[in-house]
């Protein structure tokens, strides 16, 4: 079914003329072109309403598309069928503002969760759940509950979750959205963290500091269509 | 494998969690088999009532004193070439006046009658059983046939066609109120089965959200809800089996002279064929709450 390797393409993420209208006629997404490459940083920025989300939510298939072609790892999944999409997602780490946390699950059981439910060996989960604690440096607190946790650490827990497949795809809508200034950059710094380890990162962002400070490339939407894209961009509107 | 364990782990934790829905559910599913079963009980205890009946049905012909053994033995071997007969027994006429006193010892003036004879007013008594109580117009009509007809004094035919009638009767409108009662409470276990999905589904719309998000097979997120179901109908059915044992030990000496011919009697019965019963309730519920729970999914599962 067309499933490459996802390091041996020369694109990560390719959009052709995506566009995306919700019922009855709100086009969200119009007509869009972008390629992104394997191992790339790229903020998506862009007022409220703009399709930031609903481009994200292709990507990860959430949404298909109305019109247009979707590859992600040379994998078209522009009409990937229902069955498939959990495959896709094993592919594809996705973190949102709210957390999406377990409430009465710890952090370890709250990232064992994700391998669990997909299959994975116990072994493999008593592997690899201490391996992505350390990376978001939680490991000594997994016998914690979300609610003990402050909002950063919360957010490093579902980075921590979004990281057990290994994705080569990271898509972040607006993770720093709950945060404080001191949370934000903690975050930050661990998703560049990330993208250095080779993942492919796409954050979509209102912040500004954020996409200034980055320093990476910045694609800005506008009423659903790409009105810029840049190299080391800064935010503008 | 681990999958496998895991739905089943998950699929008890929706148990624990929705524990009240759960054991509603299973009281539901309970009540429907306890009614079933009460049903096929009525029927074994009423088609061994009517077979006792029949059983006792005779037909004894009293011939007139002083007939002669021969005649009596003529007449007896008559009666055992007719089909409808199955068995011929030759009473003497003390035994012959034992046994009319004791079928009639609740009528007095019959009694009285017979004191006033003051002698044994009986000759020899051919006792005949029929193959089915249906033949027994025909045996008698056979009977006032002239070649027997005068030495016979009197023909005695206890009908129980009556009585066999009303048991009939009376089960089956039974079983009808029994199966009518059964449907209700299946449709409403159905029911059940398909709020307690629902809020099973409502319950971890958390945990199904991140399942989805993470990479579960729909397959894997439906399949505890399946499991579910499978494990509220073994409870059902352990619990029924649990409360039928019971009843029928209580039942099974009262009823014994139903169950005379049967080994074991009615325990010995259920010993037998009980399993089957219940195993047969198992899987016919778990396929049935199974479709009920898939139906409840694809109305509230959005996977
Ligand atoms: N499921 C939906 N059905 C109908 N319309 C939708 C749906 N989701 C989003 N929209 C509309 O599509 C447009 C784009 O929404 P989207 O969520 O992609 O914007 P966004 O850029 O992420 O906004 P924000 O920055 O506020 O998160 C909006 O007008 C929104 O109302
Ligand atoms: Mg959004």
């Amino acid at each position: 079914m067309g499933r490459a390797c996802l390091w041996q393409v020369d694109f990560m993420i390719l959009l052709k003329n995506i566009s995306k209208i919700y019922p009855p006629n709100i086009a969200a997404v119009r007509d869009v072109h972008l390629h992104i490459r394997p191992g790339e940083f790229v903020s998506i920025v862009g007022q409220s309403g703009t399709g930031k989300s609903t481009l994200a939510k292709m990507l990860y298939a959430e949404e298909r598309p109305t019109k247009g072609k979707i590859e992600v790892g040379g994998w078209d999944i522009t009409h990937i069928k229902n069955s498939d999409v959990p495959l896709l997602r094993r592919q594809i780490g996705v973190v949102f503002q709210d957390f999406k946390l377990l409430p009465r699950k710890t952090v370890f059981e709250n990232v064992s969760f994700a391998l669990e439910v997909s299959g994975a060996t116990n072994k493999r989960i008593k592997e690899v759940v201490p391996q992505v604690l350390k990376i978001v440096n939680l490991h000594e607190k997994g016998h914690r509950y979300p609610g003990q946790l402050s909002g950063g650490e919360q957010q490093r827990v579902s980075v921590a979750r979004a990281l057990v497949h290994r994705p080569k795809i990271l898509v972040a809508d607006e993770p720093t959205g709950n945060l404080d200034t001191f949370n934000t950059q903690e975050i930050m710094e661990l998703l560049k963290k990330i993208n250095e380890f080779g993942t492919t990162v796409v954050l979509v962002t209102h912040n500004r500091e954020v996409v200034n400070a980055l320093r990476k490339r910045v694609i800005t939407l506008s009423d659903g269509e790409i009105v810029s894209d840049v190299e080391e961009g800064r935010y503008k509107l | 494998m681990t999958t496998v364990f895991r739905a089943v782990k998950f699929a008890l934790q929706n148990f624990i969690r929705n524990l009240w829905l759960s054991l509603i559910t299973v009281s539901m599913m309970m009540f429907t088999l306890l009614t079933i079963n009460m049903v096929v009980m009525l029927n074994l205890v009423a088609d061994n009532a009517i077979s006792y009946v029949e059983n006792k049905v005779e037909v004894s012909v009293y011939f007139k004193e002083g007939v002669s053994e021969e005649r009596v033995a003529t007449a007896a071997s008559y009666l055992r070439s007719l089909a409808q007969v199955q068995d011929v027994r030759t009473v003497t006429p003390e035994q012959a006046l034992e046994r009319f006193k004791e079928r009639h010892k609740r009528d007095e003036k019959i009694l009285a009658s017979l004191d006033e004879v003051g002698k044994n007013p009986f000759g020899p008594t051919l006792v005949v059983k029929a193959k089915d109580p249906s033949g027994f117009p025909f045996i008698l009509e056979s009977l006032d046939h002239p070649q027997f007809k005068n030495d016979i004094r009197e023909k005695d035919f206890d009908n129980f066609e009556a009585l066999i009638g009303q048991i009939r009767n009376t089960v089956s409108q039974v079983r009808l109120f029994g199966i009518g009662l059964s449907v209700i409470f299946l449709f409403l276990a159905l029911l059940v089965v398909v709020n307690t999905v629902r809020m099973g589904i409502f319950i971890h719309r958390e945990e199904i959200g991140v399942m989805r998000l993470v990479g579960a097979s729909s397959t894997f997120i439906r399949a505890p809800f399946l499991i579910e179901a499978v494990l509220y109908t073994v409870l059902a059915v352990a619990l029924t089996a649990a409360i039928t044992l019971p009843i029928i030990s209580v039942l099974d000496p009262k009823l014994a002279v139903l169950f005379e011919g049967t080994p074991g009697g009615l325990i010995g019965v259920f010993q037998k064929e009980g399993w089957k019963l219940l195993l047969g309730e198992a899987v016919i519920l778990s396929l049935v709450s199974m479709a009920a729970t898939a139906f409840a999914m694809r109305r509230y599962l959005k996977i």
